[in-house]
């Protein structure tokens, strides 16, 4: 049984038909990328699954449980976790209350205890600026926030939409890393990502989406050598 | 770095301070070095050895005062038409103490916040606080301030403001119509404990059922409005608090008919068809309509008698409402609701995304907020001994509102100064200012003018009360330009 699954979903903003039908599996362990131009619906379709756009058509499972008709706080109990686009964290709150608003819903003191003290080892910049308040970190520091704020709810699958938006070459480089060395602790991940080089470089199969549909399909290694993908999102040749 | 004699917030408070005693005078002296004292004491950075930086800022700012109340005491209270300034307290020696009084008040919060036992400090000044709160109304009565009602309804609309800050403070909600709640809470004692319908529900119970009751409304008000999104809570709200005082205003002839044979009566255009239930020969009177509801009840305890005129009582009972209010809030704030109150504050997307049920959480704040007030409600009609609609019009949900903005938006500390500072000016200073600028009037320019009618019109003119909704719009507008975060931002707006 797939950890996630969509079936042809179909969801609108407003009487925009945003998402034409995608279906799509995670299984366990994988990284999975979600790939496209601005407006294709990658963003949507994460939302989608988080219960914060309720689809019209279509059915999503986590691990054969139907999650399609759930609210958004219901599917974050059900352990699907988001680092969202633009990073959304509280500015106002400290680093710390961050990654306890991550862990919101979760009651296992101990748990949450040593989940902190691992994205604490993941992210030791985040350490170092436990007391600081989310707004005035760097753009680069909000997006291991956001990560980690995820990661703090101790999730069966972790949705990361653009992790890598607006920030330096450099540091992409590393939230990267970061984001492999999640997957090796085991943590199934679907990645939507803009920057289509890296992420099929770390992923184990991707989706390519386009105007609201799912175009192509397969192992990264195969998309990347793909003629069209090379040519639309690699830019290249 | 060359350290500055005063800084900007001394300036402040010496200026306003200094306002105050120049159209007050007499006794408020000493209360007012107090205040800035306390306002010194708190300003200076607390690390070792603080109190030696608030000396001198502590004798400056309290001279300030003294000097002004001297003036007052000399020049303006000699002017016509002044107020009694008791004899006994323009001796040199009340000078004296007032100026040793706001030194020591200074040096001593100093001291007290850079106490190097954490529990020295917190218990330190909890106990001046509660010094100055108990022994605050004692001497007012002593001083002949004539303080005491003002205080009383800026506490209870202190309470309201506690309240209004859980919606719009933690869970960032508009609420437009807040006095709805603050109505529902005086009328529901004014029903359950008057001659009206010559009910005696004793008090101590009534503030529950009144509390209850705005609940109950909060909830039928916000369960359908606050699942939109954007402003619509906001409009929804306004609306309410139009509403609620034109029922009670209406609920004075009410004639019940039964549903279905009204129903039938209208189909058929035969008036006679409609079975009568309650009301029939004559009309029932709930809320007695524009004229209101009048005596209320008074609180009843051995010992102890709550009435009008003897604010001792009056003050202590509310004083206690407010400490356990605020008590219960900072407690709230800080539980597992709180923390999810202000998520969606800050973010609601990211705050469903965390599993925050953002329409339960809401609601749950929405509904506090109205139990406040219901709470404050209750206390106020009984105290006024008197509810009527107009005493719950649209400014009321305004000046709540202002208070929460000057205060600062999420800081209880916050919330409770721009109550005071908003209702003390509004039923105190602007009155004195009046007394204050008619003088100066009378002894200056109608010296120069015999003509009757332009004396009235230049009294008019320079009547201060009927600038009070100039003047909170002048601080609301200031405080946006100049410090949004407001007078003292909450932890979570610090440093950001």
């Amino acid at each position: 049984m797939p950890m996630l699954e969509l079936q042809d979903i179909h969801a609108y903003y407003g009487n925009i038909h945003a998402l034409k039908g995608i279906s799509l599996t995670i299984e366990k362990g994988e990284i999975v990328t979600l790939i496209g131009a601005n407006g294709a619906g990658k963003t949507t379709t994460l939302r989608t699954i988080q219960g914060l756009i309720r689809p019209r058509g279509g059915s999503i499972k986590l691990e054969g449980e139907e999650l399609t008709k759930l609210p958004a706080h219901e599917v974050n109990r059900r352990g699907i976790c988001q680092s969202p686009e633009g990073r959304l964290i509280f500015p106002r709150m400290s680093v710390q209350e961050n990654l306890e608003m991550g862990a919101f819903t979760r009651t296992d003191k101990d748990g949450i205890a040593r989940d902190l003290e691992r994205v604490f080892s993941l992210f030791p910049r985040l350490k170092e600026r436990v007391r600081q308040k989310g707004g005035t970190l760097s753009g680069g520091e909000q997006q291991m926030l956001a990560m980690a704020r995820a990661m703090m709810g101790s999730p069966r699958v972790l949705l990361l939409d653009e992790p890598s938006m607006g920030l330096a070459p450099l540091l992409v480089e590393s939230i990267f890393d970061t984001i492999q060395a999640l997957n090796q602790q085991g943590i199934t991940i679907l990645l939507v990502e803009q920057n289509a080089r890296m992420a099929l470089g770390i992923a184990h199969r991707g989706y390519v989406l386009q105007t609201g549909e799912i175009r192509l399909q397969g192992d990264a290694a195969k998309l990347r050598d793909d003629e069209e993908v090379r040519k639309t999102y690699l830019g290249e040749g | 770095m060359k350290q500055k004699l005063l800084t900007n917030a001394e300036i402040i408070g010496i200026l306003l301070m200094g306002f105050v005693a120049l159209i007050t005078g007499g006794w408020s002296v000493v209360i007012l070095v107090v205040l800035l004292g306390a306002l010194v004491g708190v300003n200076v950075p607390a690390q070792p050895g603080a109190w030696r930086r608030a000396v001198l800022p502590g004798l400056i700012s309290a001279l300030a005062v003294v000097l002004v109340t001297v003036f007052h005491n000399t020049v303006i209270a000699g002017l016509p038409k002044q107020e009694h300034i008791p004899p006994a307290s323009t001796s040199f020696l009340v000078y004296l103490g007032s100026l040793g009084l706001g030194t020591a008040v200074a040096v001593g919060v100093a001291a007290l916040r850079s106490a190097p036992d954490p529990r020295v400090r917190r218990f330190g000044l909890l106990g001046l606080l509660l010094v100055c709160a108990v022994a605050f109304p004692f001497f007012e009565q002593y001083a002949q301030l004539f303080w005491a009602n003002a205080i009383i309804v800026a506490m209870i609309f202190a309470l309201q403001a506690l309240g209004l800050n859980i919606v719009a403070g933690y869970a960032g909600m508009l609420d437009l119509g807040y006095v709805a709640f603050f109505a529902i809470g005086g009328y529901t004692i004014a029903m359950l404990n008057s001659p009206q319908f010559n009910l005696q529900i004793s008090f101590w119970l009534v503030i529950w059922i009144a509390a209850a009751a705005a609940a109950l409304f909060g909830l039928l008000l916000g369960a359908p409005v606050i699942p939109l999104r954007g402003d619509y809570l906001a409009i929804v709200t306004l609306g309410f608090g139009e509403i609620v005082p034109i029922v009670f205003r209406n609920l004075n002839a009410v004639k019940i008919a039964e549903p279905l044979s009204e129903l039938a009566a209208l189909v058929f255009g035969r008036p006679e068809l409609a079975l009568c239930l309650a009301g029939c020969v004559e009309p029932l009177n709930i809320t007695n309509g524009t004229d209101g509801i009048n005596p209320i009840g008074r609180p009843v305890l051995p010992g102890v008698a709550f009435v009008t005129g003897q604010y001792i009582p009056w003050y202590f009972l509310i004083l206690t409402l407010l400490a356990v209010s605020v008590f219960f809030i900072s407690r709230l704030r800080r539980s597992r609701m709180g923390r999810a109150w202000v998520a969606i504050r800050e973010d609601e997307l990211a705050a469903n995304s965390m599993g925050i049920d953002l329409v339960r959480t809401k609601l749950a704040a929405f509904m506090l907020g109205a139990m406040f007030s219901g709470f404050a409600g209750a206390f106020y009609g009984s105290y006024v001994s008197f509810v009527s609609p107009d005493a719950f019009d649209f400014s009321i949900s305004v000046i709540v509102l202002c208070m929460v903005i000057l205060g600062g938006t999420g800081s209880i500390v916050g919330v409770l100064l721009g109550g005071f500072i908003i209702k003390v000016a509004d039923l105190l200073l602007l009155d004195k200012l009046q007394v204050v600028l008619g003088g100066v009037l009378q002894a200056t320019i109608f010296q120069g003018i015999q003509n009757q009618g332009m004396q009235n019109f230049l009294e008019s003119l320079f009547n201060a009360s009927q600038y009070k909704l100039l003047l909170f719009g002048i601080i609301l507008v200031t405080m946006m330009q100049f410090r949004p975060q407001g007078l003292v931002p909450s932890t979570t707006e610090r440093g950001h």
